[in-house]
This record gives C-alpha cells, structure tokens and sequence, in this order.
C-alpha cells in the first residue's frame, strides 16, 4: 500500500486528493493536511465582502466529505519535509503540527511515498509596513482573502454606508498593497460590488472609490493584459479596464508600490520613482503572497530548504528557472508536470509551485523598487493542475516509476473569470472573460500571443448567471455529491 | 448631456476612454439579449475547459 499526503485542502489540493482516492481506491492511502476545518469557495468571498453572502454560505466542514471518500483528515499545518528520512529510518516524512481535532499543538512525523505541495501561498500582509504583521492582517485595512476576512470587511463598509447615509463623504480605496501583489482581479470585483451596491444603498454620491494597484497599466490583471474580441474589435484589456472604470466613476492610480500604511492614508511609490499619499475611510488592500515558509531537512538535520522551494517560497518544479531577461521569456519555460526536479516523488501543484518568472512585463520604479504584478495561478488552472498531478502520481503508483507524467501547462490553458458587480439576477452586471492560454505564447500566436477566438470578455446579465452557477456547481463538487466528477474544473 | 457623456467631464483619466452610450447599457439587462449571450458564452468557456484538459 503506497500512501500519497497532500498538503493543503484549497482548490488544488481538495481537487487532487479527492480524484487520487477515486483513481487509487481503498488499495492505497490518501491523506490530507490542512489547517483549516472547512473548504471555502473563494470566488464568492467578494459577496461575503459587501453582504450578499454569509460566511456559511462560501464554506462547508471538510471531515465528513473526507470521511465519505476514505481519505484521512489531518487538520494541522506542515512544518518541515525530510525527502531523505531521518535518524530512524530513510522513509520520507513531513512533520505536521495539528491545529484541530482536540490535537492542537501536538507535533507528529507524517511518512509518505508521494506527496503534493498545495498549501497556496502565506498571505505576506507583512511585506507592508502598516498593512499587518506577518500573515495577519493589520488594524487599517481589511481584506477578503479569507471568508472570516470577508465578514469582516463587510462589516466596516456597512458602517461606512452608515456615515454616507448620514451625509458624511466617504472615501474608499481598494486594490493591491504592495509591488509585488497578485489577484488584482479579486480587488477589481470587490470595487465594483461595492459601487453596485452602493447605488442600491443610495450612497453613491456620498463615496469616493478609488483603484490603486501595481499593474503598470489598467487591466494587466498579472497576465501582461489581454486582447479580446469585443464588438467584433480585438481590444487590449487596458481599453476595456478603463470603459469600465470610467462609466462607474472610478479613478485609478497605477504602477504603484504601497510602502506604508497607517489609520486613514496610505503612502505609495510610483514606476516614475515620485511618491504620493492617498487618505481613505476604507481600504482593501490585497496583500503580496509567498511560499507558507517550509523547511527541509537532509538525513543528517543540514538544511537544505534552498535545494526545493525558490527564494519566494515556492516550490521548484520543472520550470525553467534561468530564462534569464524579459526578451527570452518563452511560453515553454512554464512547467508541464509540477514535478520537483530533484525528488520525483514531489509535486507542487495551484499557488505553491514556483513559476519560472512573471507574465507581465517586468518594471521598476527609476529607484529601483520592483513594481509588477506576480503570475496569477488560481481557480481554473489550480484545479486543472491538481487534477493532472493527482493522474501522474496514481500512474506512479499503479505502474511504478517510469509512468507517463500527465500535463497542464498554463501556457496551454485557459481560464475563465466572471468578475461581478452585484448578485442580483435582473440586476447588476458581471464582466464574463476567458483567456487562452493563461501564459501568452507569440510563437504560437504571434501578435497577441494568445487566440482571440477563444480569449473574450463582455459585460451583462449573463455573467451574473454564470457567476451564480459556477458557484453553486463547484461547492456542489467539491463535497462530493453525485455526479462530481463531470464537473469540469 | 447624455449619461454617458457626464463622466468625460470629471477627471483627466475619463476624458481618453470610451464610456458605453445608452443602447450598449441596454443590452447589458435585456434578459433575451443575455440569454443569447449566456448561450454562446457558455459555448465558448466549454471549448476553453476541454481545450485545457
């Protein structure tokens, strides 16, 4: 019996394990390590954000649905990986410390023959002097990263709603909190969500929302921007960003590097290297992400955390990491496998594996400070990956070492993202995009690298519906109800 | 002035882009319109997910 642990329960690591149990059956053992007791839906944490949501509404217990499938529950972080065994034995194991299940605190040796890295990244709201204290969020800001994170900012804007009711301007500021962020598109659904449901609340007047972000032109969303058929036009992104931002009266500063925040007002630098202030009552300020801090040991104790994850905390895999300059980026650079190249029996699948470099061009400001947004590796292409990492590692299992390795490249996938702006099904509108692929291929597609058949974007009612399907669709799938597996990813 | 001509006016950044005029909005909640366009939408992001497996 091969046992197979995998780190993380989010998108990618719940996808991976719930498909490796079904492949591999009860002959082989699956175990999951998560922190967290429940799986949350994150898309919709932006509706939680501005109270069209509840909480309960996005999250849902993981112990049962992992006990319905056989597959082993651990609610506890890893801490440390030993691919080289310890003082004991040569087995490999990670060490986890338990968070739950009336375990808390202890520490236990977890052994394992294969084993999937998809912890997604440590909320880094520490990078930002002001924004938080390590992966905790700070007191002037809020967030919706997380779906308690969410409740909380809805509370604060309600209250901001309250003042604005009550004749007090109000302003608002929402985007990224600091050079190196990803997940601008989260940021860009929450702002118009709350300018939705700002007109409905009648307070729009009394509101000044801003956009802040370190795309170094509107509508990069961390992919180098798009071209999409609009119209029957192929548009840049940064056209279709700015219709938006300018029809609901939004003004936006760009390529800016958030460097300090406190009560009220936020300090930033700009690609030009001049710097500026900008005062607000509420601000949502995505924080940059890393790696969640592994360590890994040699037999002998030597630390050898280097050899595995990339100096941000992800993990290596089989990416080109030494493309070196801008002009000699390639779509190929990008991993196909997720394997670790040095221990084959390692997989780093969603936000944890380490990509080769950024999609979008990369800037720094005349100072020096890096200002670009990181590669974007959620939803859709976390699930895809997981789902063919899990493939990889039962073939490993079932036909030994020289089994063929499935792929999901991103420069051979797409995406889909609804960003919405209100819930309601008459009402409101939602911008439906997909990209193909995610990582732009000019060699394939010279121009604009990427199809633009296939890579579009529109605003109306119809991305509101699909937005509402797609949420209920994937909760239905990720609890395991019948006929899961023909969910797509 | 139309709606959609307002926001040219208030700020700098506006003034360079292009605000969708009254029929363009209209479409975006027409429930017939965007059953349509839920269809081909809908369409288009399936060949996306089996173009990514």
């Amino acid at each position: 019996m091969a046992r197979l642990v995998v780190m993380g329960g989010g998108v990618s690591g719940h996808t991976a394990a719930t498909f490796a149990k079904k492949w591999l059956g009860n002959e082989h053992e699956v175990v999951v390590v998560t922190p967290n007791s429940q799986w949350n839906w994150i898309p919709s944490n932006i509706w939680v954000g501005v109270g069209e949501m509840s909480k309960e509404d996005v999250v849902f217990p993981l112990a049962p649905v992992y006990e319905k499938a056989g597959i082993d529950f651990k609610q506890a972080k890893a801490i440390s990986i030993h691919p080289y065994g310890g003082e004991k034995s040569d087995k490999e194991y990670i060490t986890i410390e338990y968070t739950g299940q009336n375990k808390e605190g202890q520490v236990e040796e977890l052994e394992y023959d294969y084993l999937i890295n998809a912890t997604g990244p440590k909320l880094n709201f520490g990078a930002t002097e002001g924004l938080g204290e390590g992966s905790t969020l700070g007191d002037h800001t809020v967030s919706v990263c997380t779906a308690d994170h969410a409740v909380h900012a809805n509370l604060e804007l309600q209250q901001i709603f309250e003042k604005a009711k009550a004749g007090e301007r109000q302003k608002i500021l929402v985007g990224t909190g600091h050079g190196m962020c990803t997940c601008q598109g989260a940021a860009f659904e929450y702002i118009f969500n709350i300018e939705h449901e700002a007109k409905d609340a009648g307070v729009r007047d009394m509101l000044d929302i801003k956009w802040i972000s370190n795309e170094s032109f509107l509508g990069d969303f961390g992919m180098g921007g798009l071209h999409m058929k609009v119209g029957g036009y192929a548009v840049s992104s940064k056209i279709f960003a700015e219709s938006l931002f300018s029809e609901r009266d939004v003004p936006w500063i760009i390529g800016a590097h958030v460097n300090k925040v406190e009560a009220g007002k936020v300090h930033y630098e700009l690609l030009d290297g001049t710097t500026g202030e900008e005062e607000f009552d509420f601000a949502m300020l995505i924080p940059p992400f890393t790696g969640v801090g592994f360590k890994a040991y040699a037999k002998d104790g030597s630390d050898i955390t280097d050899t595995i994850f990339a100096p941000n905390g992800f993990m290596k895999v089989d990416a080109k990491y030494d493309a070196g300059a801008y002009e000699n980026w390639r779509a190929s650079d990008w991993p196909k496998t997720y394997q670790n190249p040095i221990h084959k029996n390692m997989f780093a699948v969603g936000i944890a594996f380490a990509p080769p470099h950024l999609i979008s061009k990369p800037a720094s400001s005349v100072n020096g400070t890096p200002i670009n947004p990181t590669p974007p590796r959620t939803g859709m292409p976390a699930g895809i990956i997981g789902k063919a990492v899990a493939h990889s590692v039962c073939d490993l299992i079932k036909e030994g070492e020289n089994a063929h390795l499935h792929e999901a490249s991103m420069a051979e996938m797409g995406a889909a993202c609804v960003a919405s702006a209100g819930k309601g099904v008459f009402s409101g509108t939602a911008a439906a995009m997909t990209v193909y692929p995610v990582v732009p291929d000019f060699e394939k597609y010279p121009g604009t690298g990427r199809d633009t058949d296939y890579t579009f974007g529109e605003i109306g009612l119809a991305g509101h519906w699909i937005k509402h399907i797609l949420h209920h669709m994937f909760i239905y799938k990720a609890k395991l109800k019948p006929g899961w597996t023909l969910i797509p990813e | 002035m139309k709606p959609e001509e307002r926001n040219f006016g208030k700020n700098e950044q506006f003034n360079y882009t292009m605000i969708p005029g009254g029929f363009a909005r209209k479409m975006r909640t027409c429930v017939i319109f965007q059953a349509f366009r839920f269809a081909v939408i809908n369409i288009k992001m399936l060949v996306v997910v089996s173009k990514s497996h």
